[in-house]
């Protein structure tokens, strides 16, 4: 009867007594710890004598260790090579140390504060030797494990591998997919920009539409209704600690299936319905050392390299300005391998599609070996499934291109046009209007008028007679309103415009040319548009670009344009309050002696109705040392 | 169909080894050329902060500093300002001076020790001695006058430098000047006295930091006295969020980068103080308000409306259309209905959308804009962010000015 409720050393010491039971505890504790020496065995291998155990106890930690039996000892020639794996399994795993190693790089220099964050981010890129390369690294390895990930998943599909008696390989691989979306989706905030916020404040609503619990799953996420202080710290400690966690522990269960069961073959080799991944025949072995042991150093040398050489020349982590809670960037999107979700959003209801679509969808995915049970592998014999996947990779394709932004979002003409010109850097793409060199920022008011296309005026007497036009109708001195009301300075407000100088900025020249394009792309919803461009000095290598749009307001109701019976668009037309006269021309006064005042549409000289103008504009500052045109 | 599997294993570890050696080469190249690098993103970090700066500035600021940073309207000092920077206009003359002053003192003893040396009663010198001494004395004398009509010179070229600044002492340059120092006559010491307390922004208030830390210390907790200098001032408002106001320090930051990028440096002359329009003012001359200013609206509803109806207080839509364009910003936001609902037609929307919402039955038109300015975080519309709207324009507007705007408002049908 032991005297815990559990066998114990004290049942040692009630049995052999003290002594005894301690010296055994430490013999049996160095046998595990060197996988097979006692004390006395080790006492011996270090005199140097023989051992008085047999068979040899020298030898078990060479057959038996764990550590030295991680890999085995040989493999079937078929699987070594590029197909079938295509070693996705191997880059997996290699991304998730590669990951873990410039993640903690990273970690000395990143405080999980909305306050410091970003100041963190700056001073990995300004004060930290290698520090942007670590950044890169570790920011592409992410992007890439998913890739890899998905597509070690796809590869298992197609060639069957998941059936028996791999079902559970297949599954636990399903939670290292699910759980590298996360761990790289939680790492999209840390940087703490605009772009981090706004992808995660996407995918985290999604949260939001789970039933009942919704609320309270997403506050749990953000530790907030808004993401801030608790929201970072949160999805910090997901990253660095919970996934990681979870992720080693999956990569443990998961790597421990495929060893006991072995690196199925390619489905031909193999008879149908039979598994002989783990009879290798002494022919087709291939030892891991060294064959398979310096192969596995070569690709780590070679992924790590072309990794480098990416970094270095190709890419670079976004960073964009601080995050702010209240602006909302146009065209936010989640990081593309959400983008499926995002689309599914647009297809209806938040639950249905944000909630119970993926969930039926990865619970689908878990039970496909359970469900596909047909015993052969060959591919002639699973038209079926191989439809269905490749159904699965269209769907995802389609799915995706719906999330992003240009999809099926309302966005009025002009806001959008001017946000094509002028957008900060982001997805490694920045609005053109930025990317004029700094001299061929030359000061003056531009017009897109200029460029409708009158082959037989020179631009000079062009630009006299749009002066003249816009001068006459009051759209020049509606132009300057507009940039008043946007605080440019009274004494650099323009007079008229100029001709675009073609020969010192043709940069200038181009953009304006695109202004012009988009402009002409939407003749219904901007009628009579004209754009500008007017360029003012704010301080000594600082520019002011001011952006406007002018256009005869049309009627817009739910993000459509109007249209009347014939087809055209319905143009709002401008209108006063006039006093109201009666029969006789004299003022009518209402009770309190006031004159009654009705609202009338404004004619032109010829008696037309005026079309009601429009003017929207939006500015950009440059400084000549920022390098948005490099 | 092993494609991209080296066969041989010697050709393998080649391979690994020339990509091992490959990376450490490439990150060794990367290492050197770090520092460049780092340099060049805190230029163009540098850069995006200025532009970012020019912005909020655009936005926040130049209402009262100017678009052009000289100051506007008798609201707040112009910013590109060179006393701001610590340019002193008469710098070269008074160091010019200074020298001189410290040259003639060394002149001076060394006179009285030759003449102490010539009349001593002990040891008197001897002859070839004595007409060492006289040849000396001469020649201190003609170097004391030549560093007399130096001062003389540089005092004129001083005296004529302040007097092309006399329109920017009209706008404040300088305060106290009239006061203390009379060009002409007061001694060197006075006027070197008066530069040094008054020269620049920096030691005219008593800053002991640098220009930086007085920006930015300056956008965090604003100019609580500023109303009693500027007749047209409310009073700079405390602009960071550590002390209430809306910006983050980053923004701060950027703000301060913006304006420092005024400093010309060495370029900056004296002709650049005519172009700014109005100067900080010394906020400590003793000076108090002839009466003191109105209590601030407060921010409990039922009471402003009781005090109005007590006063005889009534809006004049005329001053609460300036007020609410310039005065307090209001339309920085609510224009378009963007980022904030629209001012034109506020009575229809609260009339037909807001009031018939059960948490608003029985209120007033009055009473709910009054309350949606003192206490905007009570209730926000759907489709707009809670927080953007500065919860303290009850403690900033008097009830007067609170009466003015809800009047314009209701103008706006």
């Amino acid at each position: 009867m032991s005297i815990l409720p559990f066998p114990s050393f004290l049942d040692d010491v009630k049995e052999k007594g003290f002594k005894k039971a301690v010296f055994e505890g430490i013999d049996d504790s160095v046998e595990r710890l060197t996988a097979g020496l006692n004390v006395q065995d080790l006492r011996e291998a270090f005199r140097g004598e023989n051992p008085s155990r047999r068979p040899n106890p020298r030898l078990t930690p060479h057959a038996d260790g764990f550590w030295l039996h991680m890999r085995p000892s040989y493999f079937n020639r078929d699987v070594t090579g590029m197909y079938p794996s295509f070693r996705l399994g191997w880059l997996s795993t290699y991304f998730v140390f590669f990951e873990t190693i410039t993640g903690i790089l990273l970690m000395l220099w990143y405080t999980p504060s909305p306050e410091i964050a970003y100041g963190d981010m700056l001073t990995i890129l300004s004060n930290v030797p290698l520090g942007q390369l670590m950044r890169d690294m570790h920011r592409l390895g992410a992007e890439f494990m998913v890739a890899v990930v998905a597509l070690h998943m796809m590869r298992t599909w197609i060639t069957g591998s998941y059936k028996k008696p791999r079902q559970f390989t297949w599954f636990s691989g399903l939670l290292l997919l699910v759980l590298t979306g996360f761990l790289s989706f939680s790492g999209y905030l840390l940087p703490w920009d605009q772009l981090s916020l706004w992808a995660v404040t996407i995918g985290a609503s999604m949260a939001e539409a789970t039933p009942v619990v919704g609320d309270q799953v997403n506050l749990l996420l953000r530790g907030a209704p808004e993401l801030g202080a608790n929201g970072l710290l949160r999805f910090y400690l997901l990253h660095v600690l919970a996934l990681p966690a979870l992720l080693f522990v999956m990569t443990g269960v998961h790597y421990y299936k495929v060893i006991i069961h072995g690196h199925s073959l390619p489905p031909q080799r193999e008879n149908i319905g039979e598994d002989s991944a783990k009879r290798v025949p002494l022919d087709r072995r291939v030892y891991f050392v060294p064959d398979v042991l310096t192969n596995e150093m070569m690709w780590l040398g070679a992924v790590t390299f072309i990794i480098t050489v990416l970094c270095i020349w190709f890419y670079h982590a976004p960073l964009e300005n601080h995050a702010d809670p209240q602006v909302t960037p146009l065209g936010t999107t989640a990081p593309w391998y959400f983008l499926w979700i995002q689309g599914a959003l647009k297809l209806g209801d938040k639950f249905v599609w944000g909630v119970a679509f993926p969930s039926i969808a990865l619970g689908a995915l878990a039970l496909l070996p359970y469900l596909d049970v047909t015993p052969s592998r060959r591919y002639a014999h699973r038209r079926f499934m191989l439809t269905l996947a490749m159904l699965l990779v269209s769907a995802t394709t389609i799915l995706s291109y719906m999330g992003l932004a240009k999809f099926a979002v309302q966005t009025s003409a002009e806001t959008e046009i001017v946000h094509e010109l002028t957008f900060e850097p982001a997805h490694s793409k920045v609005g053109t209007g930025r990317t004029i060199p700094f001299d061929q920022m030359i000061v003056g008011a531009y017009t897109t008028a200029q460029l409708h296309g009158h082959e037989d005026m020179s631009a000079a007497e062009l630009i006299a007679e749009i002066n003249a036009e816009t001068q006459a109708n009051g759209q020049f001195a509606q132009m300057l309103d507009e940039l008043k009301n946007q605080h440019v300075s009274a004494n650099q407000l323009p007079l008229r415009f100029r001709t675009i100088p073609v020969d010192e900025a043709p940069k200038l020249l181009q953009v304006m040319e695109e202004f012009e394009h988009h402009l002409a792309q939407e003749p219904v919803e901007l009628p009579n548009v004209w754009g500008a461009l007017v360029i003012t000095d704010n301080q000594a290598g600082l520019k002011r670009l001011d952006w406007v749009v002018s256009w005869d307001s049309v009627l817009i109701e739910g993000g459509e344009v109007m249209m009347d019976e014939a087809g055209e668009p319905i143009i709002n037309y401008a209108s006063e309050e006039m006093p109201m006269l009666d029969a006789a021309g004299e003022l009518m006064l209402d009770d309190d002696g006031a004159p009654m005042m009705q609202v009338l549409p404004m004619l032109d000289e010829a008696g037309n109705p005026i079309p009601e103008r429009r003017i929207f504009s939006d500015h950009l500052f440059i400084h000549q040392e920022s390098a948005y045109f490099d | 169909m092993n494609l991209l599997v080296i066969r041989s294993i010697e050709a393998r570890i080649l391979m690994g080894i020339t990509m091992f050696v490959g990376i450490m080469i490439l990150v060794g190249w990367v290492a050197i050329n770090e520092e460049a690098r780092m340099q060049a993103f805190v230029r163009q970090h540098t850069g995006r902060s200025i532009e970012r700066g020019a912005e909020l500035y655009a936005s926040l600021c130049s209402e009262c500093h100017g678009e052009d940073g000289y100051g506007a309207g008798d609201r707040a000092p112009g910013l590109n300002n060179p006393h701001l920077f610590g340019f002193d206009p008469v710098g070269e003359q008074t160091v010019a001076i200074t020298t001189a002053n410290r040259t003639l003192v060394r002149l001076t003893e060394d006179t009285e020790k030759l003449l102490a040396e010539f009349t001593a009663a002990e040891n008197p010198p001897g002859a070839d001695r004595q007409d060492e001494i006289l040849a000396q004395l001469d020649e201190l004398e003609a170097q004391i006058a030549e560093q007399q009509a130096q001062i003389d010179t540089a005092v004129a070229e001083r005296v004529a430098v302040l007097e092309t600044l006399d329109t920017a002492v009209d706008n404040g340059l300088f305060p106290l000047w009239d006061s203390v120092v009379d060009i002409e006559t007061t001694g060197d010491d006075e006027v070197e006295i008066f530069f040094n307390s008054n020269g620049t922004r920096l030691t005219q208030v008593g800053w002991a930091g640098d220009l930086h830390g007085y920006i930015v210390t300056t956008l965090i907790h604003g100019r609580p006295g500023s109303a009693r200098v500027y007749p047209n001032s409310t009073g700079m408002a405390a602009w960071s969020q550590t002390a209430g106001g809306p910006l983050r320090q980053d923004q701060i930051e950027d703000l301060a980068a913006y304006i420092i990028n005024w400093d010309k440096g060495a370029n900056w002359t004296s002709e650049d103080f005519l172009a700014v329009a109005q100067y900080g003012k010394p906020l400590a001359d003793g000076s108090l308000p002839s009466e003191p200013p109105p209590p601030p609206a407060g921010d409990n509803v039922a009471g402003i409306l009781a005090r109005w109806a007590e006063m005889e207080i009534v809006g004049s839509p005329a001053t609460g259309e300036l007020l609410y364009d310039a005065e307090f910003g209001c339309t920085d936001c609510h224009r378009n209905g963007a980022s904030a609902p629209d001012t034109v037609g506020t009575v229809a929307r609260i009339r037909t959308e807001r009031l018939t919402l059960p948490q608003f039955a029985s209120y007033t038109i009055e009473e709910y804009i009054v309350e949606s300015i003192t206490r905007p975080g009570d209730f926000v519309v759907d489709g707009y962010s809670s927080g953007l709207m500065p919860a303290n324009f009850g403690a900033r507007m008097t009830d007067q000015q609170l009466a003015d705007i809800v009047a314009y408002l209701l103008t706006q049908a």
